[in-house]
């Protein structure tokens, strides 16, 4: 069995792949090998899923996960125009209570685009998906507003990269989902602090978050309202929410998903990360975006994509196991919480990841040396970014910026000699991260994700149970942050594929709305 | 180890520096109230937030690190792919 990617990459890649250059440049007979982008790829991989279940013990279309979606609309047993349909019919019942979108397309435009959508052959890889982008990724037939005064009105003239991708591979943006004013926090009404979008479990409670500042694609994917979503992270808020209302997320390696087209927060740690159900669901979602962009050229020259939804789909045996042998490692004091509840939820997470095969939990890691002040403020962080972008409506009026405003005023302040240093502190944040801690594992189970955003490296989240809010006694999701070195989204999705066929956290729905 | 010798700048010093560079730069803070909790922002919290970003840099510039070794980087992940440290 082929190695996972976390394994193998290494500049080997790239002088392999050079000398076929060479050979092929001589005059010799030698054939690329075949790279892994691109829809001829990303199709071959889909053949390969397993089996949907049968349209008949789905009593409703909105609980079709994306794997099922496109397996059963590539076969002809279901229309692209019904999924619209069930997807609309839903937002137009219950959105109210949960406020997740920002702007919708009509059903009439929806579905032209359904039946506009690309078959091209064995059909197109996400034909008749209900999609929800986050708010700041640019559509060109809504309006992209950040959550904010600052875009108040704002309408771009052509698609983000993602959003074109989507599309050509017949996808359809059901709605833009409201987000944290500019990236930051919950949503809100632009400009003030009054809350806006619910979490999907506490829909009739404004006060239990559902975290940001990718809130309404969290809302509106846990909430059947899009069988998946695109939110952006640059400090945790695709996991965030992620792990607020139970679902699969991804924030990849950075570089993996063109950024073009989105509205920055900070051009070193943004990243845009699939929003989904199951981790076969977030895998297909990062097949189809992970390519080089020619109009983002962090995206370039990196080694191509692996088979992301074959490391996401479950390994066959006697009993659920991770693809390839993996150690787990555990971040100092993950295992304690304050609520006692979600200490022994995550000691049992950790019991049952111990009994699946080719898993060995190597315990609490310890953690590379000066972590406390590489991973906090200020060399951890990312102060100076946004400032340069904003200028303009800075100049124009700060009020536009509401609660956020001192985040997009720092870089007028930060001096330039602390950027540099904090730059210098990533790369050696990274190299002690490869070396001091995963030399101890290949996966680690933490809290936060803050030290892998600065540094790039890929972050799932996923659940592993419920808990008891404590304010409400009401019932709510709890999820896990896993980590892993660059290039190492397989690995990733392969433990989540091992432990989503174990559980079934991933597959419970939260009630709907009353009223 | 720190060797600066000069005293710290207080709380005031730091403040008309801060206003002078929003000013410098064409940015009025004028507008907001100067201190209202209620508010989205105020002056009050912004100037806060500005005397602790300007005071992190010295926590920055104190920070010591090898040059030689560890150069800026915007995006340092996709460089294991170059420095084989995935080798391990």
């Amino acid at each position: 069995m082929r190695p996972p990617q976390d394994r193998v990459v290494s500049r080997r890649w790239f002088l392999d792949r050079m000398a076929w250059v060479t050979t092929a440049a001589a005059g010799g007979t030698a054939v690329l090998p075949r790279m892994a982008w691109g829809d001829d790829a990303t199709r071959g991989y889909l053949r390969d899923m397993p089996e949907p279940r049968p349209l008949q013990v789905v009593d409703d279309l909105t609980e079709l996960t994306l794997a099922e979606t496109v397996s059963l609309v590539r076969r002809g047993d279901v229309a692209p125009e019904d999924l619209v349909r069930a997807h609309v019919a839903r937002i137009e019942r219950y959105d109210h209570a949960y406020q997740a979108f920002a702007a919708r397309p009509s059903l009439d435009a929806l579905l032209a685009a359904a039946r506009a959508a690309p078959t091209d052959g064995d059909g197109a890889a996400l034909r008749g998906a209900c999609l929800a982008p986050k708010d700041n990724i640019y559509t060109s037939d809504l309006l992209t507003e950040g959550g904010s005064l600052v875009y108040e009105g704002f309408q771009p003239d052509y698609d983000a990269t993602v959003v074109a991708t989507m599309r050509s591979a017949g996808g359809l943006v059901v709605g833009k989902a409201q987000m944290g004013n500019l990236a930051g926090g919950r949503a809100q009404v632009y400009g003030t602090t009054t809350p806006t979008t619910r979490n999907a479990w506490t829909p009739d409670d404004v006060e239990y978050s559902p975290a940001g500042s990718s809130s309404g694609t969290g809302t509106a994917v846990a909430a059947r309202m899009a069988v998946a979503g695109l939110g952006t992270q640059t400090g945790g808020s695709v996991v965030g929410p992620g792990n607020a209302q139970g679902l699969t997320c991804i924030k990849p390696t950075f570089g993996r998903i063109s950024l073009h087209g989105v509205i920055p927060l900070s051009y070193t740690r943004d990243h845009i990360g699939p929003m989904a159900r199951t981790a076969l669901d977030a895998a297909i979602l990062l097949q189809v975006l992970a390519r080089p962009d020619a109009n983002d050229p962090r995206t370039l020259g990196l080694p191509p994509a692996p088979n992301y939804i074959e490391a996401a789909t479950p390994f066959p045996g006697d009993r659920p196991a991770v693809r390839w042998p993996t150690r787990i490692g555990i971040a100092p004091g993950w295992l304690e919480s304050e609520d006692e509840r979600v200490a022994e939820l995550r000691r049992s997470f950790v019991r049952e990841l111990e009994s699946m095969g080719n898993v060995r939990v190597v315990g609490e890691v310890s953690l590379p040396e000066q972590w406390e002040e590489l991973t906090s403020s200020p060399l951890g962080g990312s102060h100076g970014d946004p400032t340069a972008f904003f200028i303009e409506p800075l100049r124009r009026d700060v009020r536009l910026f509401g609660d956020r405003l001192p985040r997009f005023l720092n870089g007028m302040l930060q001096s330039a000699d602390t950027y540099v240093k904090v730059q210098q502190a990533r790369m050696l944040l990274l190299h002690r991260i490869q070396t001091q801690l995963f030399n101890q594992c290949d996966v680690l189970l933490t809290e936060s994700s803050g030290a892998f955003d600065g540094t790039g490296m890929p972050v799932l989240c996923m659940p592993i149970g419920f808990g008891t809010e404590p304010r409400t006694a009401r019932t709510v999701p709890r999820g896990v942050n896993l980590a892993a070195p660059p290039f190492g989204e397989e690995r990733l999705f392969a433990v989540a594929a091992a432990w989503q066929a174990r559980t079934d956290h991933h597959a419970v729905r939260p009630e709907d709305p009353v009223g | 180890m720190t060797n600066r010798q000069a005293p710290s700048p207080t709380d005031e010093q730091l403040d008309v520096y801060i206003r002078t560079r929003y000013a410098l730069l064409g940015v009025d803070i004028s507008v907001l109230p100067e201190s209202d909790p209620d508010a989205p922002m105020d002056q009050e919290r912004l100037l806060a937030n500005g005397r602790s970003i300007l005071r992190q840099d010295v926590v920055a510039a104190d920070f010591e690190i090898d040059p030689q070794f560890n150069l800026p980087v915007a995006h340092p992940a996709p460089f294991v792919a170059w420095t084989e440290e995935a080798d391990r």
